[in-house]
């Protein structure tokens, strides 16, 4: 080894921008056919955490890139064999992401700007200091690392609208169908009899409310997105507006024998939100706890306060939630398959999840199979402004 | 082709089964109902019926085709495969659209397709039609 490589191993990556992807050291592919020049490109770079590795032409390069893949290539214009923007050209061929600086000899500008031209992501003239090669490697590391994010999101994208696709014919579809086949096939009975009649005809209605209910909350779910739901961050008092909806419930929950406990707070319970979106959240919360409980069982709400937080719990008695569906379970249009007969459009707690994050607060739940959820909802407690601050805004 | 047939009928919509059902029973016909694939494979082979209207997307959105799968591939429904299947869908799949990298999706087609909202007078059409054309079975 000759005098400029490091004396002590190279220790691992403690600095965040000697990563393309977190977690892992970006790796930098050096290709220079003048050693002095690649010994001390791998000096500088491995010293700031990087895993680098160099090669003396561009074929030698081009041959590792596939096994190594690099998240960034320092190419020499000016090589012996394969000229440095054919190196360019091939690397992207390979890996269009892959983020290329050139070295350039003489500092010619056009040079440069022929190789940024064919795709070169930035330039370092020689001769160049430690500190301006760092410099130009983070930047292309930080752009590699922002293509990459923005992949990851078209392709989540990407997956919703293909769930979208299915959600749309299958769950919009399915009561359609129900209703169109009852009454084609009551179209061609002569006398129909009244009270199959009847039934049927209470059947198109109930598939009807299907659809209703789930364009209702497709538009909800559209609102909160748009910032059209959660209006305000102003003072609500929590008691009230679980009072208001634990009444709302009493005969769909008197129906399956539940029971519905108001824990909260008489003297109230002030927090940080929008009044429309709080009841539209807890809503949520308290029919699905009533719908996805058990004959003569119990949904109670209850809050747990600190001067910052007030956590309200929403609990039930019923199925309870396996541990594998928990993380899904605030995605759009997800539904535990045991659940399916139970009515619902699989967009409740989306809309839940996305309302409270917009008032500050988050949403988390605990569950046990067959003995009942509890859904926590945290969110900001109401402040009265103290005298001190009165004072000082009059 | 006496009218007497046994339709199984394999869906998970209860309102889908409850009319077809009717429409099939005012004609003459014999119906068992299935809810979901495997019950539809255990009613089968319960009362061996003379056709199979199966509907594809039920749990999930391929399920019809594991049915016609199961019917002509595992051994133990080897004395099923003569049973004409007619599938009902509401989105146009086709075996080749669903599985495009499966050189089998010839072996899990049905018979028939009928989209749906099913056409009564269609559906009635093609139940004549397959039962018309089954092969006799071997005594």
């Amino acid at each position: 080894m000759s005098q400029v490589a490091p004396s002590a191993p190279v220790p691992a990556p403690a600095n965040p921008d000697a990563t393309a992807v977190p977690g892992a050291p970006a790796t930098i592919i050096v290709i220079d056919d003048d050693r002095a020049m690649r010994l001390s490109c791998e000096k500088i770079l491995a010293k700031s955490g990087f895993r680098v590795q160099s090669f003396e032409s561009g074929s030698a390069g081009l041959e590792a890139v596939s096994g190594l893949k690099p998240d960034m290539a320092v190419v020499d214009l000016k090589m012996p064999g394969i000229s440095g923007m054919e190196v360019i050209a091939r690397l992207h061929e390979i890996d269009p992401q892959i983020v290329i600086v050139v070295i350039t000899g003489y500092a010619t500008i056009d040079t440069a700007v022929e190789a940024m031209k064919s795709g070169a992501y930035d330039f370092v003239p020689k001769p160049f200091s430690p500190d301006e090669l760092r410099l130009i490697v983070k930047r292309g590391l930080e752009h590699r690392r922002l293509v990459l994010e923005s992949q990851q999101a078209e392709m989540e994208r990407e997956l919703l609208r293909r769930r979208f696709v299915t959600f749309v014919s299958h769950q919009l579809q399915t009561p359609l169908v129900a209703i169109h086949q009852y009454l084609d096939v009551l179209r061609r009975l002569d006398n129909p009899d009244p009270a199959k009649l009847h039934e049927w005809l209470d059947r198109c209605l109930t598939r009807t409310d299907e659809i209703q209910a789930i364009i209702k909350d497709w538009l909800t779910l559209a609102k909160v997105e748009g910032g059209q739901l959660v209006h305000q961050r102003a003072k609500v008092d929590l008691t009230r507006t679980i009072a208001e909806i634990l009444k709302t419930y009493e005969v769909l929950a008197a129906a399956e024998r539940i029971t519905l406990e108001n824990r909260m707070p008489e003297e109230g319970c002030p927090v940080v939100g929008d009044q429309n979106g709080l009841s539209v959240l807890f809503d949520n919360l308290v029919v699905n706890a009533i719908k996805y409980n058990r004959p003569g069982g119990k949904v109670a709400v209850s809050v747990e306060r600190t001067p910052a937080e007030a956590v309200v719990s929403v609990a039930d008695t019923g199925i309870g939630i396996p541990e594998k569906y928990r993380k899904l379970l605030f995605g759009e249009f997800f539904r535990i398959q045991d659940a399916k007969k139970t009515p619902g459009t699989g967009l409740g707690l989306a809309i839940a999840k996305r309302v409270a994050s917009e008032m500050g607060g988050s949403i988390s739940v605990d569950s046990e199979v067959d003995v009942g959820s509890t859904f926590r909802v945290r969110l900001l407690a109401w402040r009265e402004p103290d005298e001190a601050q009165e004072t000082g805004r009059a | 082709m006496p009218l007497s047939a046994k339709v199984l009928m394999i869906d998970d919509d209860a309102d889908c089964r409850a009319s077809v059902r009717h429409l099939l029973e005012s004609t003459g016909y014999t119906v068992v109902e299935a809810e979901c694939g495997k019950d539809g494979l255990r009613r089968m082979v319960e009362h061996r019926p003379d056709v199979i209207l199966l509907d594809v997307m039920m749990e999930c959105a391929s399920e019809g085709y594991s049915v016609t799968q199961a019917i002509k591939h595992q051994d133990c429904f080897s004395d099923y495969r003569g049973i004409p299947v007619i599938m009902l869908s509401s989105i146009q799949e086709s075996p080749d659209e669903l599985f495009p990298m499966s050189p089998e999706s010839e072996l899990i087609r049905p018979d028939r397709y009928i989209p749906k909202p099913v056409d009564a007078g269609l559906l009635l059409g093609a139940i004549e039609s397959v039962l018309a054309a089954r092969k006799p079975p071997a005594v």
